[in-house]
């Protein structure tokens, strides 16, 4: 039988061998003429596939993103939009790239789709994103980003890339601290301050001392965090990778000091170590009081707190000290990936829909999303009754003024990096171990992968 | 646990007059019932004091083993809001999170796709089974030993290595999004060509010879006299079939970029960056549970019979 066994498994190393061969090679050049593509003419008919990660999701978001690109065929009757969800079975948002990656190879990638803004690098370079300013010309693209509700000057610029505009900021959330008040007010806390990192360690120790348990999550310091972990970075001054993309900065002396600080937090016994779907069920089940996460979770939060009848507040992110506190946004832009000219205007057309004011009073009302044009929250605003209505949303509308983009690390190798940054994180905030060495290994397995 | 007291099924129907004469092939001749009721009373009185740690290792298995489905349905049938809860007692009662999924997709549509495309891959795996494994059994030709390995060989190489250069093929043919491109790079399964030639290769040559003098071609011999004998030995691999393609995930969302055609693929609508809707996760998941335990119900003696033989074999 040992004979038979070897001979198949070469037959399967073989065809293993084959198989990974015919994977490789998806980079697709960016081939794109300065001209500007031409307008569609009135009656010439255009199908554009459209793929958005909201459509994996079931209820609102795909009845939202289904309801606008139906409005959008309404005024557009030449443009048909067969609008899908990315391919595979990873977790919604998290398999964007992939998706498009393996269409490609199969040669019907989607004309338009939605990504997410660590993948910014690799789209521009590898996936064959189109530059939008290139296509339509930069007045088209400053028009469409202003209007009487122009988007944030912070949310504007997001998914440029070397000096050109690759893709449309979308929906994006930013890191926020919430809060169980019930909770604090129990251990006596009432109109916390929660502005500083010391403070929110002495808010969290008094509910722990209440609760006999660590009451404080942080999603940024687990692993699918670091968007949010790279404003905690920043907000101590260390920057994961430097100005000219070239240096990994995982292990500057300000990195170290940053995680140093998160790890006393469990040393102190009050952060808790959970994965991230257990941290974003952990307030919801009031097992914790506070967690820093995406602005996101706030509609289920706000569920859980009125079924559970204890009371949600909100704080911006807590800066180090005397320092301001740097959010850095999730979320994603829209991106032309298609290179027929009139697909690309037809593309182009539905990216200004879905990002129109029409489209962010849809967005922000029934899925909760941050509506990128932020002064239709002001008086006067179509989103103003909405905002009002919301309270929570002041902090993550005001910390927009200090947005700094989420950093796509260069080369095809941009996930490992991440995942080399996430498990340094981990390993030291949550189990322990040595600042200074873990991060200075991180930093050097990582800068190899750098291009 | 019980599959040492559960006979293999009986053979249903009677056979031809050929068959007749053959002992059967699902597993050892019953005894009379009363004997049989004798031997199990003489059990019972003998097995709390010599296997009494291992019948409370087995217990305490199946607790675990069935825990996780009782947690299903005790999620499902509480409360959206107490679906974080975590008393292990059931209740309080509610029908909510089975009224939002069904109102938030269309399941059952899902639910009749799903059956049709596991249907569909378990009859004709079975019939590419049947075919292949009775030509290996039948006769010995060149290469039979080379070919067999290569099925042996598809078998070994990991679905993953495979999935793109069949992503490619089923784009080539214009099948993305149906449930034909499902199926179709699934159509032959090596695992139960295996099996069944294991099968075959212990079917009497006596019965084959003897239906060739009474005049049945190659092709008739197939069907009127190994099919038939084979019927339990089918029936089990059907199942076993059937639960495996209900069960597939990772190929139909490869191929499904419509979340409203297959089960397995709807539910993890209910999965988000935002947070999951672990209630209707849970009803979602114990609808798409109801065929298997209808299934595990009706064809009891059949499923633990596959997975016997599988096992075994």
């Amino acid at each position: 039988m040992r004979p038979l066994r070897s001979i198949a498994l070469t037959i399967a190393v073989g065809t293993a061998a084959l198989a990974l061969a015919g994977c490789s090679g998806t980079s697709q050049a960016s081939t794109v003429s300065t001209q500007i593509i031409p307008e569609l003419k009135s009656d010439q008919q255009v199908n554009i596939t459209f793929e958005s990660y909201n459509l994996a999701q079931a209820g609102v978001w795909t009845d939202t993103v289904k309801g606008l690109v139906s409005d959008f065929e309404k005024a557009h009757p030449n443009i048909h939009v067969t609008a899908q969800a990315p391919q595979g079975g990873g977790a919604v948002g998290s398999n964007t790239v992939s998706s498009v990656q393996t269409q490609l190879l199969a040669g019907h990638a989607p004309d338009v789709a939605q990504l997410t803004f660590d993948s910014l690098d690799f789209a521009a370079t590898q996936l064959g994103a189109q530059p939008i300013s290139d296509l339509v010309g930069q007045k088209a693209v400053d028009d469409a980003l202003g209007g009487a509700h122009p988007f944030h000057p912070n949310a504007k610029h997001l998914a440029d890339w070397n000096g050109k505009t690759y893709g449309i900021p979308y929906v994006f959330s930013t890191p926020v601290l919430f809060y169980n008040a019930t909770k604090l007010a129990d251990a006596g806390i009432t109109n916390p301050d929660l502005s500083t990192w010391d403070k929110v360690e002495a808010a969290a120790k008094a509910v722990s001392a209440k609760s006999g348990k660590p009451s404080l999550d942080i999603s940024c310091a687990s692993i699918g965090g670091n968007w949010c972990m790279q404003g905690v970075f920043k907000s101590n001054g260390a920057q994961v990778l430097s100005d000219d993309r070239k240096t990994i900065g995982f292990g500057s002396d300000a990195a170290v000091d940053t995680v140093t600080k998160l790890a006393q937090l469990t040393k102190d016994g009050v952060l808790r170590n959970a994965d991230s779907s257990a941290q974003s069920e952990g307030l919801a089940k009031g097992d914790t009081a506070f967690i820093l996460t995406t602005s996101a979770l706030q509609g289920s939060f706000m569920s859980a707190a009125t079924k559970g009848g204890w009371q949600l507040k909100a704080a911006g992110m807590p800066s180090f000290g005397g320092k301001p506190s740097v959010p850095t946004n999730s979320g994603s832009a829209l991106f032309v990936l298609s290179q027929d000219p009139a697909k690309q205007r037809a593309g182009w057309e539905l990216i200004k829909f879905m990002t129109s004011d029409h489209a962010y009073e849809q967005i922000s009302t029934k899925i909760g999303y941050l509506p990128l044009r932020t002064s239709l929250t002001a008086a006067g605003g179509s989103l103003y009754d909405w905002a009002q209505k919301n309270p929570l949303l002041a902090p993550n509308l005001a910390q927009l003024d200090r947005l700094q983009p989420w950093v796509s690390y260069p080369g095809n190798s941009y996930v490992q990096i991440d995942d080399i940054l996430g498990k340094a994180v981990e390993n030291v905030v949550y189990y322990g171990k040595d600042a200074k060495t873990t991060m200075a290994d991180a930093q050097k397995r990582a800068q190899d992968l750098i291009p | 646990m019980a599959f040492i007291t559960i006979a293999p099924p009986a053979q249903p129907g009677s056979l031809d007059a050929s068959t007749d004469l053959q002992p059967s092939l699902s597993g050892p001749t019953t005894a009379p019932a009363a004997g049989r009721g004798r031997r199990r009373f003489a059990s019972l009185r003998t097995v709390p004091l010599k296997t009494l740690p291992s019948h409370v290792l087995l217990i305490a298995l199946a607790v675990v083993s069935i825990f996780p489905i009782y947690w299903m349905f005790v999620t499902a049938f509480r409360p959206s809001s107490d679906a974080l809860s975590t008393n292990p007692l059931p209740g309080p009662l509610s029908l909510e999170n089975f009224q939002y999924v069904l109102k938030t997709i269309p399941i059952a549509g899902m639910l009749a796709n799903t059956f049709g495309m596991a249907l569909t891959l378990a009859v004709s795996q079975l019939l590419v089974a049947i075919l292949a494994s009775y030509g290996f059994a039948r006769w010995d030709f060149v290469g039979k030993k080379a070919l067999y390995l290569l099925f042996v060989g598809s078998w070994l190489v990991p679905f993953q290595v495979t999935m793109i250069p069949n992503y490619l093929l089923v784009s080539q043919m214009g099948l993305l999004n149906t449930i034909t491109g499902v199926v179709i790079p699934q159509l032959c399964s090596a695992f139960a060509v295996m099996m069944l030639r294991q099968h075959l290769e212990a079917f009497p040559k006596d019965l084959l010879d003897a239906s060739q003098m009474d005049g049945r071609s190659s092709w008739r011999t197939l069907w009127e006299v190994v099919v038939p004998n084979l019927r339990p030995a089918l029936a089990a691999l059907g199942i076993m079939l059937f639960i495996s393609a209900w069960n597939e995930y990772l190929w139909p969302s490869l191929i499904m970029q419509k979340s409203d055609a297959l089960i397995q693929v709807g539910i993890r609508g209910f999965l988000g960056a935002e947070g999951n809707n672990w209630g209707a996760i849970m009803a979602a998941s114990s609808l798409a549970c109801l065929p298997i335990f209808l299934i595990y119900i009706f064809l009891q003696r059949y499923v633990v019979d596959a997975f016997v033989r599988s096992g075994l074999k």
